[in-house]
């Protein structure tokens, strides 16, 4: 699954049947693990009704082709969900292990640090 | 699948009909590090039905393998290509022709 924000759409006249009338949106990725194929956008079925400058949610492979018709539509990702908030707990960024607040590029609108605490920090207690 | 450490979780409301009522987490990619884990860096963004919370070392299935975390009837046609499928407790592995096992918090 990525994360990521809509930063445009696409439209076409001229294009396989099998599309239909599908809303085609372009993603730009802010967590991807393990690409197939490196790139700074994805183009991706939409059929939740995002709007750009959204953070998205987006779905690869086999089931976003078949959310977005069936298994023959030429569809390899499909936007599931629009996102309201990523919440992250100090605590995990305070962990030395992980650096996820100085990664670059990690800056989803809809981030917020919490002060809830880590399993880690329950069993201490 | 792949070892990971749970950092964050991932709000929504509006959510596509084969996507409803599920959590979605942050969960940091580990590697072996001597004879611990450490983080690599990168982020994994994973569907969870099993109540993994921030701290946690879970595994991460990818592809069919997620979808075969969900119940049945529903798991076929659930939107999902990543998911928590264990919450580790505890993990092994051999140094020096011993077993070293680490206990998990």
């Amino acid at each position: 699954m990525i994360l990521g924000r809509v930063v445009g759409n696409v439209w076409a006249t001229r294009k396989s049947e099998r599309l239909g009338n599908l809303k085609l949106a372009i993603v730009r990725p802010y967590c991807w693990y393990n690409p197939i194929v490196p790139t700074d956008h994805v183009v991706a079925a939409d059929q939740v009704g995002a709007e750009i400058g959204q953070d998205v949610l987006v779905c690869i492979g086999q089931p976003g082709r078949w959310m977005a018709g069936d298994c023959r539509t030429p569809v390899e990702a499909s936007i599931m969900a629009i996102v309201d908030e990523t919440t992250i707990p100090r605590a995990s960024l305070e962990d030395p292990q992980v650096p996820f607040a100085l990664r670059p590029g990690f800056a989803p609108t809809t981030l917020r640090l919490t002060d809830e605490t880590t399993m880690a920090e329950d069993r201490r207690r | 699948m792949m070892l990971g450490k749970v950092i964050g979780e991932v709000w929504s409301t509006r959510k596509s009909p084969h996507f409803e009522a599920r959590k979605v987490m942050l969960v940091a990619a580990l590697e072996q590090d001597g004879e611990s884990l450490a983080v690599t860096g990168e982020v994994v963004v994973a569907l969870d039905e099993i109540g993994a919370r921030p701290g946690h070392i879970v595994t991460v299935s990818w592809g069919s393998g997620a979808r075969a975390v969900l119940q049945p009837p529903d798991n076929r046609l659930v939107l999902v290509d990543a998911a928590i499928s264990r919450i580790i407790d505890a993990h092994s592995q051999e140094i020096d022709g011993r077993e070293s096992v680490v206990v998990e918090e």
